[in-house]
């Protein structure tokens, strides 16, 4: 007998109760401007949040919010300040070094500041390894908890790999002294378009 | 004594530390309690999480093998492990298959368990942790004190000493920015470098056949994105129904852990990407006896959230440490003795039941009710105190009669300024810290019998 | 007050180290009771619940105990006592113990003090006086199993019983420590089988009482505030205890 019959026997074995699934009713309260509240759980966990209107461009954005910046990569269409796509990279390594990654979210959690993505590129790395990260999001596209979130079709899509990134890196392993940026994205900047 | 009572003793010999560790992991549990106290269906939430588990434990063949076809589907290899040297095999499988040689890791506590790095490292393979907190306790060559925060027993400077150490910082800086920042440069190179990445699994979705880690560094996800294989290892009750699930647990456990509203990343494994692979190995290793247990089945509920550590005043004060088991706290003096009660009874007595450790748990699981409970089977496995049996037994003697209570206080044999149970073991060790209480003239016994113990108006009245 | 309370009969529970150490607590109650009005009697020959035994490992060996008491209290319409903590073991694991008994088990009528004051007999005056600082000791059982007070862990509406009733008393100063419901380190067999770590709890709990500048330390529990004096005394620490009935009592 193999180990999984093993234990799936084990499990039969003794006669447990069967207990029902609760239901998921579970009433949050709504915030009354869902965009503020966003913005402010963004800045909770470590990040910001701004609108692309107070920039104009994704391209004016970068120069502004990261001047000094050499890498910017991406690989969303229509933005001209980006040094390289990184589907053009063999190597997810070929990353390492990059100043800016641009990507996009599917949709946003008021109560946690966190945003949905699922790997729409080669390497996820990028994800990770840009120093700092720029998610844009659609303003509209702001559920108030995770059990909305849970409840989107994104979620249930077909993907690889999927994330809910709320804020910067971050670690306080040592003297419970809070270090953004311990792997991860030291800086995430949400644009609500 | 214990073997609790004494490695804590030796603990908190170090008052500063002592207190710096109590203070530390207090703050932690008040971080909690301000999210908690901000979300106002928190009781709700605790209450579904319980029933979400208990449900899902309860039917866990369905959930096993839903999960299994779902993930399967989905291009995961599943593998069953009935213990830990099945699972440390399986590994060693894998990384053979692949003739790899380089592993990083992410925080897994079943790895512990399994002491898969040891086994590994035997068969020359290099183990990487990547959790800064497991980082430091790798190169410090000890074993985590906090399934959470695996180094909150390091100071800064011990930190800033390893490292220099290891990957050559400034011996001298111990900023934790300095020190995270190098953590960040030389674990970089290391993530690129490995051929295979193993995670834990925090949640395994059986209707999707899906897995989630969640981490706050980012580095199960930084190892995933690199090595072209995946091993992720879990207990066979880290299961739940579906994703609605998650919108309960997700909202619990980083807020009861650490304070947050979330993790910082909630990663979702659904499918491998094109040419890589993912592996999961479900792993047995007593759980199923643990489900057996009607006393103890609870502990399946539990999602290692770390809250009943940064309550337990206890554990505060003692340090990981002090437990035999490698983890600490109310979770880990009930796994302890689920595990091997003979070795583990030493943990029991480190427990004040103050129940604090199941108001936090967001699984609701009643883990001061089961200390209790194993206090009362102790004698059972013949790992009772004897002195404190003997004075149980004396005690249930006097107690059981009047006649011998107050003759024994009257004498002073039973009391001698202090209740005999407290003083049994001739070494007083009730007096090593706080001075006797002292028997009063009279009992309030024998002030009623006189007639002494009198209300305002009958004493005014006379 | 309810009416038909004057007509029922109340036996007061004196736990043993109540009875021993802390007469003055068992004649403060037995005040305090009378002086809302009602029949209040003391069933002799009291000993201990079983408690200590059974948080050290041997519940079973209390069941003589409980039989005992169940017995004694037995034509008690209530059964009223100063100690949260010897209560509730009564109230939740008597039933336990006394599984097979036909009689009304005690569990049902058995009430601490404080609950009882400020639940069944509902006080909104107590004549008292007592010019002085205290700081409310929430004790574990009294607030977790009892619920005294609203657990800091919980959310849930936030309420104290002992407030409300301490706030009735003239002259006082109610203050509560920064951690407001943190084990203080006695916990019965604890106290002696971890002796290092009670004491370094109980040491912790009392620099945050007087951290709120209180003259005493009040509380539900004779138990807890015994360990805590014995720490105080041995320290020499310039604040006191006090069980809340004698202060609720003071003036009587």
């Amino acid at each position: 007998m193999n180990s999984r019959e093993k234990i799936l026997k084990k499990i039969k074995s003794f006669p447990i109760e069967k207990t029902p699934m609760p239901k998921f009713d579970v009433k949050a309260i709504a915030s009354e401007d869902r965009i503020e509240a966003f913005k402010q759980s963004v800045k909770v966990v470590g990040g910001q949040a701004v609108m692309l209107k107070d920039y104009g461009t994704i391209d004016n954005l970068v120069t502004v919010l990261f001047p000094d910046v050499k890498r910017i990569a991406t690989n969303l269409e229509g933005i001209n300040c980006a040094t390289e796509n990184p589907d053009n990279f063999s190597m997810a390594s070929m990353l390492n070094g990059v100043d800016v990654g641009i990507v996009e979210g599917h949709f946003g959690v008021v109560e946690n500041g966190a945003v949905w993505v699922t790997q729409a590129m080669k390497h996820k790395a990028l994800y990770f390894i840009s120093e700092a990260l720029i998610v844009i999001l659609d303003a509209d596209q702001l559920v108030e908890t995770m059990h909305e979130a849970y409840k989107r079709e994104e979620v249930y899509g077909d993907y690889e790999y999927g994330c809910f990134i709320s804020g910067p890196s971050k670690t306080a392993d040592i003297e419970q002294a809070l270090v953004i940026g311990a792997h991860g994205a030291k800086a995430v900047t949400i644009v609500l378009t | 004594m214990s073997s609790h009572a004494k490695a804590a003793a030796q603990f908190i010999k170090n008052t500063e530390r002592t207190a710096w560790h109590d203070q530390a992991l207090f703050f932690v549990r008040q971080k909690r309690d301000n999210v908690a106290k901000n979300i106002d269906e928190w009781e709700v939430l605790r209450t579904k999480a319980s029933q979400i588990k208990e449900h899902t434990v309860s039917n866990l063949e369905h959930y096993l093998t839903t999960f299994e076809k779902n993930a399967k589907a989905n291009g995961i290899q599943v593998h069953w492990a009935s213990d830990a040297d099945e699972h440390n095999k399986i590994v060693a499988e894998i990384i053979e298959n692949h003739k790899a040689k380089k592993l990083v890791k992410s925080k897994s506590m079943l790895t512990e368990e399994c002491e898969l790095n040891h086994f590994l490292e035997e068969n020359g393979t290099e183990v990487v942790e990547t959790d800064l907190g497991e980082r430091i306790m790798q190169f410090l060559k000890l074993p985590p004190s906090h399934i959470v925060l695996p180094a909150i027993h390091v100071k800064r400077q011990e930190v800033a000493e390893i490292f220099n150490k290891e990957i050559h910082t400034d011996a001298n800086n111990s900023d934790p920015a300095y020190l995270t920042q190098a953590a960040r440069m030389h674990l970089r190179e290391k993530f690129i470098e490995a051929d295979i990445s193993m995670t834990g699994v925090n949640f395994a979705v059986a209707e999707e056949g899906a897995f989630v880690v969640c981490t706050n560094e980012g580095n199960a996800d930084m190892g995933t994105s690199f090595a072209n294989v995946h091993i992720a290892s879990m207990g066979i009750e880290k299961l739940v129904p579906n994703y609605e699930s998650l919108g309960i647990f997700t909202r619990l456990l980083a807020r009861s852990a650490t304070g947050q509203p979330i993790t910082t990343y909630t990663a979702h494994y659904k499918k491998p990407a094109k040419g890589k692979e993912i592996h999961i190995i479900l792993v047995d290793n007593n759980r199923t006896e643990i489900l057996k247990d009607k006393d103890h089945s609870n502990m399946l509920k539990c999602i290692r959230c770390g809250a009943c550590m940064n309550t337990c005043p206890v554990y505060r004060r003692t340090g990981g440490y002090s437990y035999s088991y490698f983890i600490p706290g109310p979770l880990g003096i009930n796994l302890s003795m689920l595990k091997e009660p003979k070795k583990h009874s030493g943990n029991v007595s480190a427990c004040s039941l103050c129940y604090s450790c199941s108001n936090v748990c967001p699984a609701k699981i009643d883990l001061a009710e089961q200390i209790y409970k194993w206090r009362q089977d102790l004698d059972k496995y013949g790992e009772a105190d004897p002195m404190k049996k003997m004075v149980v037994k004396g005690m249930k003697k006097v107690m059981g009669s009047p006649g011998l209570f107050y003759a024994a206080i009257k004498s002073g044999r039973l009391i001698n300024h202090m209740p005999r149970f407290m003083v049994y073991n001739g070494l007083n060790d009730w007096g090593k810290g706080r001075e006797m209480p002292v028997i009063a003239l009279k009992t309030f016994n024998e002030m009623w019998k006189k007639g002494e113990v009198r209300s305002n108006e009958s004493s005014k009245n006379k | 007050m309810m009416k038909d309370l004057k007509n029922m009969k109340i036996g007061l529970f004196i736990p043993c180290y109540i009875n021993a150490v802390y007469p003055n607590v068992g004649v403060a109650s037995y005040k305090l009771l009378t002086s809302v009005g009602l029949d209040v009697d003391y069933p002799l020959d009291q000993t201990c619940c079983g408690q200590p035994m059974a948080n050290g490992g041997f519940e079973k060996d209390s069941t003589k105990l409980a039989h005992r008491m169940d017995d004694l209290f037995e034509k008690y319409d209530y059964v009223v006592g100063p100690s949260a903590s010897c209560v509730c073991f009564v109230k939740e694991t008597y039933p336990r113990l006394l599984e097979k008994e036909e009689h009304e088990c005690l569990s049902s009528k058995i009430y601490e003090i404080c609950e009882f004051l400020h639940d069944i007999v509902k006080v909104n005056h107590i004549d008292s006086y007592f010019p002085h600082k205290v700081s409310i000791h929430n004790s574990c059982h009294g607030v977790r199993l009892m619920k005294l007070s609203s657990p800091s862990e919980l959310n849930i509406p936030k309420y104290s019983k002992l407030h409300n009733l301490l706030s009735l008393v003239k002259g006082i100063e109610i203050y509560e420590p920064k951690r407001v419901d943190e084990c203080c380190g006695f916990g019965g067999l604890f106290s002696i089988e971890e002796p290092e770590t009670s004491t370094c709890m109980g040491e912790d709990k009392i620099s945050d009482h007087m951290a709120t500048t209180a003259e005493y330390i009040t509380g539900a529990d004779s138990s807890c505030l015994m360990h805590m004096e014995g720490v105080i005394k041995r320290k020499k620490l310039p604040i006191k205890t006090k069980h809340i009935v004698e202060i609720l009592s003071a003036s009587l």
